[in-house]
């Protein structure tokens, strides 16, 4: 859900006192839940993301179990029904917390900005609603955490009228072994037969960006997709962060005043954001001509919005802030790309890069790219992209994308790139507010700073390729040289050893072939050509010379 | 073989020697690790020079290197070789065979793997004009001519005459062959000049023409040694005419048609051919004298006469061709043809832009042309050099 979609249905609360879960089940295409097709592939995508951030983010190598079951066929009038069940091996939600953390839509304990795959766990939600009104079926969830000693278990619906957790059925055992996580099962009508192609799509893409997740995916025609884990490796989690002035908007200053526990503006200037000492805020409340001992709390107060907006306006545009820091991003990395890229693709070459973060708005952004070239690359007209966002993938709307708008630029030809290419570009942006373009999250926007970063990356790695593959060309070349050479070695060999028998000498035994003069020559081939080396590594002439030339009789 | 004659084992020796020493040294420089490379004249025209003292086409100075690590030469390297290691083998061996039998001996099939490890065939030559090139190359690298390298062609000059020669084991006696002729063979030097009673030697561009003279006695009566090329001469046949002029000191008149092709087979007979620079150094009669027909005798020229009347003119003058006045044009080019009578020659053909037939002659009358047309022009020294 962008911010837009929240505003939308905070604003819907305001006026028509309508509660936000029965908003929701009004609006579900807001979320992603439009038809049965749209809303198993959502409601999969939902739980696993759910599942990763429950782990990765917490230093756990995730273990994830999707599965899907047909409970009911399809008939004319109905889609088929299913059940989801998705496991993790997560930290575990608290067992006093399960109810409301499924139940409530927007329950959330705290507001900070900070990189997160889902926003404040508003797709579940929706998932759960959606579940509730196509089948009444309740959610039944499963947990513990590491430090507890009891499984917890609940079964609840939503009461959409009141926006409250309705407990079915909620109990605890005593856990055995060591398990932690989560597990959730919905059941839900879909048509998965529509689905599968995004569905399998996604779990590819999500195991290509999580190398370090295991990840099974049970289908109803009883395939297993497996994706073992290839590393151990798991990307820095994001740690929460204050937000940076210049990217908050009014409703959230809002919002921020009427949680803060400051008493003066100063103390509010620099205890809510980061980056603000003294000497900066009361600079900046000089400027803008507000009194730093004023109590902020004041400023939501009726006929004091004109202080607001100055407020607003003022840390929107201020110069004298620092820029928004960078370290409460989480990039992948360009290891963990690579081994992603390798996994999936198997391709000749592969290359990835982590940029410096840059910000727009007041939002830090790292973006990362790569690009796998040939192997089992299947060669087409246009790169295949894979786009990602706070490492979660993105399927649809892809040609309104910026990266698409980017790579679709691109002449690959400048980089020795011949159509059809065995090409894969994937481009990654991690930022503590993806500049998404509509309430669907599938496509982001052309925000400048953002389009000239993803532009950088590609062409920085593409410059690689070009040098990898006028190498592998001009490597290319010499071995064909050596064909085309050392092919006639044994028959000028036979001929000079005739040649080199003295008339006087001629006998019968004196024909045989000079097999020193083909040693000989073999050296001289050898030396003849040096190999370029390709990631540090150079190619033996010699071994090349005697291939070409191996297996052939050398006698008559 | 049942028997070999001296002059021929001398031979192979001398030249399996040559052979010897110089692929030993490529031998060497390979022990040695060193780039192989062959060091060959270039058989370009720009590589073909004029020499005037000796009047004939050489080859120039210019080598070319063949190097089997220029992949654009290896194949080539290879095929000279090859084409080498077969000639060597035949002289050894004491076989003769002619350039195709070498194509054939030379040609097979070379297996070799490519990049992806796959069995790839490639023939040593394919065509014949592949390995005459071949045989090429080695005359010129190694300073022989096929002949000298017992290398047989089709025999094509024939010669008559009061001459006895050595041909192999046998003596012929070049007056006693009927209406026939001696077939020149494809290794003239091999020939011994026995005893001979001529003081010319008459080269017929025709074959016909050449039946004629023989069967009307020609030779017999100027005491003439009769030779034809039978068209575009081959390499024995000029040889041939080489060893009578240089050996025996006789003068040669060419007589061919009266036209461009004609004049270029004389100068084939004279210089040599451009094709075949490098071989003119032994082939060559620089000293050769271009008989006729010449474009005087056809329409006459200041106080000479012609030899044909002005209605026999109409009958037999066939019009010149755009092909012939283009190749006329090029013989201008040329150095020898630039000489007083050669310009006034060409110069007549292009003005009057007309051919005779060597046959035209004979129509007029056989005897017009053996005891009256050609005893003429040679008293009156009626040639052009």
């Amino acid at each position: 859900m962008s911010t837009e979609a929240e505003e939308k249905i905070k604003a819907q609360e305001k006026y028509r006192e309508m509660s936000i879960a029965e908003f929701f089940a009004k609006n579900k295409e807001l979320a992603g839940f439009s038809n049965p097709t749209r809303a198993l592939y959502q409601t999969i995508r939902e739980l696993v993301e759910n599942s990763l951030d429950a782990t990765d983010t917490h230093n756990i190598l995730p273990e994830i179990r999707i599965s899907l079951k047909e409970l009911e066929p399809a008939t004319e009038d109905k889609p088929a029904k299913y059940e989801v069940a998705v496991e993790d091996n997560g930290i575990g939600v608290p067992p006093n917390e399960i109810a409301n953390a499924f139940g409530k839509v927007l329950y959330s304990s705290k507001y900070v900005i900070r990189q997160t795959r889902g926003m404040y766990g508003l797709g579940i939600k929706a998932a759960i609603l959606y579940s509730q009104m196509t089948t009444g079926q309740p959610v039944f969830i499963v947990s513990s955490m590491d430090s507890s000693e009891n499984i917890y278990y609940r079964k609840l619906l939503i009461d959409i009228k009141k926006n409250e957790p309705i407990i079915i059925e909620e109990g605890q055992l005593i856990k055995k072994n060591n398990w932690h996580g989560t597990k959730v099962y919905l059941t839900l009508e879909g048509d998965w037969t529509r689905a599968k192609p995004k569905v399998i799509e996604y779990i590819k893409r999500i195991a290509l960006i999580s190398p370090y997740a295991e990840i099974i995916f049970e289908t109803p025609d009883n395939e297993i997709f497996y994706f073992p884990r290839v590393t151990k490796k798991i990307p820095k989690p994001p740690s929460e962060a204050k937000p940076h002035p210049h990217g908050i908007d009014i409703e959230q200053l809002k919002s921020m005043i009427s949680f803060t526990k400051t008493k003066t503006l100063l103390e509010f200037m620099t205890e809510e954001f980061q980056s603000i000492g003294e000497v900066t805020a009361k600079k900046f409340l000089e400027s803008i001509g507000l009194d730093p001992n004023m109590n902020p709390k004041s400023l939501i107060e009726k006929g004091n919005s004109k202080l607001l907006q100055t407020l607003s306006a003022g840390l929107r545009t201020y110069k004298g802030f620092r820029p928004p820091r960078s370290e409460y991003l989480s990039p992948i990395g360009e290891e963990l790309i690579e081994v992603g890229l390798k996994r999936l693709f198997n391709p000749e070459w592969v290359k990835a890069i982590t940029r410096q973060a840059k910000a727009y708005e007041g939002h830090p952004f790292i973006v990362e790219a790569g690009i796998a070239y040939g192997g089992n690359i299947i060669p087409s007209e246009e790169p295949v992209l894979l786009r990602y966002a706070n490492k979660i993938p993105l399927l649809y709307e892809e040609r309104e994308d910026v990266s698409y708008k980017v790579v679709s630029s691109i002449n690959w030809k400048i980089y020795n790139i011949e159509e059809p290419m065995p090409l894969v570009v994937l481009v990654h942006v991690a930022s503590t507010k993806i500049p998404y373009k509509g309430v669907g999250k599938e496509s982001l926007s052309e925000v400048s700073e953002l389009e000239s970063e993803i532009k950088n990356a590609v062409q920085e790695i593409a410059r690689s390729l070009r040098l990898y593959i006028s190498k592998k060309n001009s490597e290319h070349i010499l071995r064909e040289k050596i064909v085309t050479i050392s092919k006639y070695i044994p028959e000028i060999a036979r001929s000079l050893s005739i040649l080199s028998i003295h008339p006087d000498k001629w006998g019968s035994n004196g024909k045989n072939i000079d097999k020193d003069l083909i040693e000989k020559l073999i050296k001289i081939v050898s030396k003849s050509v040096e190999f370029p080396k390709i990631d540090g590594k150079e190619e033996d002439p010699e071994k090349v010379v005697r291939s070409v030339i191996a297996n052939v009789k050398l006698e008559q | 073989m049942s028997h070999i004659d001296k002059i021929d084992i001398a031979a192979r020796k001398k030249v399996a020697e040559i052979f010897y020493k110089k692929f030993m040294e490529l031998n060497e420089e390979i022990s040695k690790e060193k780039p192989p490379k062959l060091e060959i004249p270039m058989r370009t025209f720009a590589n073909t020079e004029f020499d005037i003292s000796k009047g004939i086409l050489k080859l120039g100075i210019k080598k070319i290197e063949r190097n089997f690590l220029n992949m654009n030469e290896s194949k080539k390297f290879m095929q000279t070789l090859l084409m080498a290691s077969i000639i060597y083998q035949a002289l050894v061996e004491n076989e003769y065979p002619t350039i195709r039998d070498l194509y054939y001996r030379g040609k097979h099939t070379i297996l070799y793997k490519d990049l992806n490890g796959r069995l790839k065939e490639e023939n040593t030559w394919e065509e014949q004009s592949e390995s005459d090139a071949s045989i090429r190359d080695v005359e010129v690298m190694l300073g022989l001519l096929r002949e000298d390298m017992l290398i047989l062609s089709k025999e094509k000059g024939k010669v008559v005459g009061n001459m006895r020669i050595r041909s192999g084991n046998d003596v012929i006696d070049l007056s006693k062959l009927g209406h026939g002729a001696y077939a020149i063979e494809s290794t003239p030097d091999l020939i011994e000049f026995l005893d001979y009673d001529a003081e010319m030697v008459l080269v017929v561009e025709k074959d016909a023409v050449f039946q004629q003279l023989h069967r009307a006695g020609f030779w017999q009566k100027y005491k003439a040694l009769l030779v034809t090329g039978a068209g575009q001469p081959d390499r024995a046949t000029r040889r041939f005419v080489r060893r009578l002029h240089d050996e025996l000191k006789l003068p040669v008149y060419i007589l061919t048609d009266s036209d461009p092709y004609g004049w270029y087979i004389y100068s084939v007979f004279k210089v040599g051919s451009i094709q075949l620079s490098y071989e003119s150094e032994r082939l060559a009669t620089p000293k050769a004298k271009f008989l006729g027909v010449s474009m005087s005798d056809i329409f006459g020229y200041g106080t000479k006469k012609a030899y044909l009347s002005e209605e026999e003119r109409r009958n037999f003058i066939i019009k010149a061709k755009d092909l012939d006045i283009k190749r006329a044009k090029e013989l201008t080019r040329y150095s020898w043809f630039k000489s007083k009578l050669w310009k006034r020659e060409i110069d007549m053909f292009m003005d009057k832009k007309a051919k005779l037939e060597i046959e035209a002659m004979a129509s007029k009358g056989l005897k017009f042309l053996a005891f009256q047309y050609i005893p003429e022009k040679i008293q009156t020294n009626d040639w052009i050099e």
